[in-house]
């Protein structure tokens, strides 16, 4: 922090945590480093612990928290993509969340040990923690994330960030209008300074999720099956929009309709990663066409070129009054007058839609259309797909490594004295 | 070739001469071929084999052992810090900008003393005024605000930092109605006003002292209200809206442009006017060219404002147009020599400064003027004092007048001796008696043509004058 010659730089750590919870995965790593330790797919999988493997009994780790003693009706919670993908008779895969916010605390806590003990490697007690949260997160849960921090984790130190405002800090920013496009939706947030104008603030249910059901409905319109691919054993090289020969796997049986679903959804994002392209203006079969398309094969062995569907298939993400420009134009609208220009003079763009090839440069030129020609339009996204997706999370790996921020957390002694009602005071 | 030869390991032919190479490097070159010869490739091996037990030569495996023996590097030993590595420790701290006193941990040497958490310094608050429950009663009761709404608001300037963007966002609406942001200003800076009336204030930065008198911040919510209405007028309007106002200023400016030509010619028109009174110039010639320049029917625009400005240019034109006639009595020379730039006022100049030039005197005036000079033997560049300065540049105004009056007369003089060949052509035998009023030569006898000439210049050295 302090140089040999009396400078003072802007950091200092403290050993802090920042997690990031969403949606589509949870992210979560020590402050002041560039990208997240973890980044886990945000269901847990429930099951009997009937059926374990022998080796992973051996080592019973943080992977597999148990609960319950008894040998009959014990659960395990299975966490991440390594116990996760495993088929297992009988595992339900749950989510946690629930519109932008934590709703199922029982399996967030299974969520933040695994966290702790897998991932961290460290007791929860010497580390200061920061969460990110949704702009329209209750203060319930607020309160809620606090006492179980305080209280079950013993966190020296708590502390409740907007996502927005650390996806503008992300990008050099103090005041931006930050547009995030994660998996359950798509918003517009302003930030003033630092703070999120919460009653300006606007959003759609369109987002990787929308358009990952979107790429499911197109193949299944193009009569392409969507194999799961814990059910290959093997395929054959084949030639392209050949038939698939493929032999299947034996599964086990009483595979729960929820994980196969979720299952199948990441190999439907998986698609939508590696296929979806948005156009630079609304879609046009003519100029679609001319673009060279894409390879894809799917997990039978099936495999072709898909090439204006790719275009096709991101239009959804643009409709009239769900689109992320409408939603920009409308939240910079509500927005005072006066903090219009710099909103619109830097428009930040976050999330993991938000990385789609094309996405950025579409919204910029759209915006262009729609902001009034007196403002200097200026639109910022990281250059790297990932580092839009973990936006949030490394502005609060900034955040919470600036020296001067020390003095904001609230600490287990002023939660002991204050209790969870100076969240709202302390975390704006 | 040597290169190829030596790539394939063969022993060339030049090895043995003399050169410059083995002068230098003779025996170890010997002593390569030596060792290289040695080890031969056993009948039948395959190559690829031989090689991963010798490669081509043996300067190319890496020692074994490190075989540096000389002392080259060992002298001048690669020192990168000077200093022993200093320990660092996690060490716990108090930050004196915390009111809790809680105690967190970070990296520092453990050879630093512990000082005051240096980001501390960085806590910086904003201050807000205070009442107590009797002053407001006394001074800040108002109708539209209840005490409750009133602590709320100065309690949301505190935590927001006077940020009322942010103020306005976090209003708690469900327990106060909701306002304007020009409201919440207004109440709050009418409650920094009427408190630092009554008291001294901790606050300052609604007061400013300007010497040694109070000055305090009026806020017009009125005046604000308006800003941001026009304010929003101005972002919201429609693209057409803003293609229109585009086009009317471009219009704008082509007009303007006109008008400057206009007033250009007329201005030029107005010089030869006054020249052509004095130097009774026949005008009739020169000006309808003129008009007929200037009317270069506005081609772009339909606009009525354009035909409008037209008429009025029109009107302007013909009034010049008829203004020989009058001045045909009164010759007023309306241009006069050179226009000297003012004194400048501000900075420190030197005198000779005001004796230069003006740069709208073109070179060719400027020899002339210079040679008119010489002729009356002065001073191309006196010593400028006030009273040299002053006549000087009258002297040479008047020179240049002189010189532009001499180029008119003559150029008069040339149109009427060509009239009066024309004339004479047409009708041969008859001359065309030139009244002596307007034979206004000097000398009273006409000068033949080439002599004019050359007095002149040509007629287009004219042209380029005016
Ligand atoms: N290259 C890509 N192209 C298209 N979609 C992508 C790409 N990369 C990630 N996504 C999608 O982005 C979504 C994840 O984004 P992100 O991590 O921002 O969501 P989240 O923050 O977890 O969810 P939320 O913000 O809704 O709570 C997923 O739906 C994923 O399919
Ligand atoms: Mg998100």
């Amino acid at each position: 922090m302090s140089g040999p010659n009396g400078m003072l730089y802007g950091g200092d750590e403290i050993g802090a945590l920042v997690f990031d919870p969403g949606h589509h995965s949870l992210r979560v790593g020590y402050a002041q480093e560039d990208t997240p330790k973890a980044d886990i797919p945000a269901v847990v999988g429930v099951g009997p612990a009937t059926h374990i493997p022998d080796a992973e009994e051996k080592v019973p780790d943080g992977n597999i928290t148990q609960s319950g003693t008894k040998a009959g009706n014990e659960l395990r919670h299975y966490i991440d993509v390594t116990e996760l993908h495993v088929p297992r008779p009988g595992m339900e895969v749950q989510t946690y969340m629930k519109d932008g916010q934590v709703d199922n605390w029982d399996l967030f806590e299974k969520m933040l040990d695994y966290c702790y003990a897998k991932v961290i490697r460290s007791p929860s007690e010497h580390h200061p923690a920061l969460f990110t949260e949704a702009v329209w997160t209750t203060r319930p849960a607020r309160e809620k994330l606090a006492e179980l921090l305080f209280e079950k984790y013993q966190a020296p130190a708590f502390f409740l960030v907007k996502n927005a405002v650390l996806a503008a800090f992300a990008n050099g920013k103090s005041t931006a209008l930050v547009v995030d496009a994660g998996a359950s939706q798509t918003s517009a947030v302003p930030v003033i300074d630092g703070y999120a104008l919460v009653s300006a603030a606007v959003r759609s249910p369109v987002g990787g999720d929308h358009l990952a059901a979107q790429a499911k409905t197109m193949l299944t319109n193009m009569h392409i099956q969507m194999l799961p691919i814990y059910s290959i054993q093997s395929k054959e090289v084949i030639r392209e929009r050949e038939r698939a020969r493929y032999t299947l796997k034996t599964l086990p049986a009483g595979l729960t309709h929820s994980w196969q679903q979720y299952m199948l959804k990441r190999q439907y994002e998986d698609f939508c990663h590696c296929v979806a392209q948005v156009s630079e203006s609304a879609y046009d079969e003519r100029t679609a066409v001319l673009v060279p398309g894409v390879h894809y094969e799917f997990p039978g062995g099936y495999h072709q070129d898909f090439g204006p569907e790719r275009f096709k298939l991101t239009e959804c993400l643009f409709e009239q009054t769900l689109g992320a420009p409408h939603l920009v134009t409308s939240a910079v609208s509500a927005c005072d007058a006066d903090a219009r220009v710099a909103l619109w003079g830097s428009i930040v763009m976050c999330g993991g839609v938000a990385g789609a090839s094309g996405w950025a440069e579409r919204v910029g030129r759209e915006l262009a259309n729609r902001a009034p020609s007196s403002h200097r339009l200026k639109t910022h996204a990281p250059p790297a797909p990932l580092e839009r997706r973990f936006a949030a999370w490394i502005g609060g790996s900034i955040l919470a490594s600036i020296g001067s921020f020390q003095q904001m957390w609230i600490s287990s002694q002023e939660y002991d004295e204050g209790g969870k009602g100076q969240l709202e005071r302390k975390c704006p | 070739m040597a290169d190829i030869l030596d790539i394939l390991d063969i022993e060339h032919p030049g090895a043995g001469e003399i050169s410059r190479d083995s002068i230098i490097h003779g025996d170890k070159i010997k002593k390569k071929y030596i060792t290289a010869k040695s080890v031969k490739r056993p009948e039948g091996m395959h190559r690829e084999v031989f090689a991963l037990l010798y490669n081509d030569s043996n300067k190319d495996l890496p020692p074994l052992l490190p075989t540096d023996s000389g002392k080259a590097y060992k002298q001048t030993k690669a020192k990168l810090g000077m200093r022993k590595a200093r320990k660092w420790t996690w060490a716990p701290f108090n930050n004196p900008a915390r009111k809790d006193n809680a105690v967190f941990h970070h990296w520092k040497r453990a050879s630093d003393e512990a000082k005051e958490y240096p980001f501390a310094q960085f806590n910086k608050q904003v201050s807000i005024p205070s009442y107590t429950e009797s002053e407001y009663n006394q001074y800040l009761k108002s109708e539209d605000w209840s005490q409750a709404e009133t602590d709320h608001l100065m309690d949301m300037c505190q935590r927001f930092d006077l940020r009322f963007i942010v103020i306005h966002d976090r209003w708690d609406r469900a327990a106060f109605r909701d306002r304007s942001i020009e409201d919440l200003k207004e109440r709050y800076y009418g409650i920094c006003a009427t408190l630092s009336k009554v008291k001294t204030n901790p606050w300052s930065n609604t007061v400013t002292t300007v010497n040694g008198e109070k000055r305090i911040y009026h806020y017009d919510a009125e005046h604000e209200k308006k800003r941001k209405e026009q304010l929003k007028r101005l972002f919201d309007r429609t693209q057409d809206q803003i293609d229109e106002e585009q086009m009317l200023l471009t219009e704008l400016k082509k007009i303007e442009a006109r008008k400057r030509e206009r007033e250009r010619k007329t201005q030029d028109l107005q010089k030869l006017i006054s020249r052509a009174d004095s130097g009774n110039m026949p005008v009739t010639n020169t000006v309808p060219n003129n008009t007929e320049a200037t009317h270069t029917p506005s081609n772009v625009s339909t606009n009525n404002i354009v035909r409008r400005h037209d008429r009025k240019l029109h009107k302007k034109k013909l009034s010049t147009q008829q203004r020989p006639v009058r001045t045909m009595e009164t010759v007023t020379v309306e241009w006069s020599g050179i226009k000297f730039p003012e004194a400048r006022s501000t900075g420190v100049w030197l005198r000779s400064q005001r004796m230069k030039l003006p740069p709208g005197v073109g070179q060719r005036k400027t020899k002339a003027i210079e040679q008119e000079l010489r002729l009356m033997n002065i001073d191309i560049a006196p010593t400028p004092t006030e009273a040299i300065c002053k006549h000087f540049n009258e002297l040479r105004s008047d020179l240049a007048l002189a010189l532009d009056l001499k180029n008119a007369l003559a150029a008069c003089e040339f149109d009427l001796q060509a009239l009066r060949h024309q004339y004479e052509a047409l009708n041969p035998g008859k001359t065309l008696p030139i009244p002596a009023s307007l034979c206004n030569t000097t000398d009273g006898e006409t000068k033949p043509m080439g002599e004019i000439i050359d007095v002149v210049g040509s007629p287009s050295a004219l042209n380029s004058t005016i």
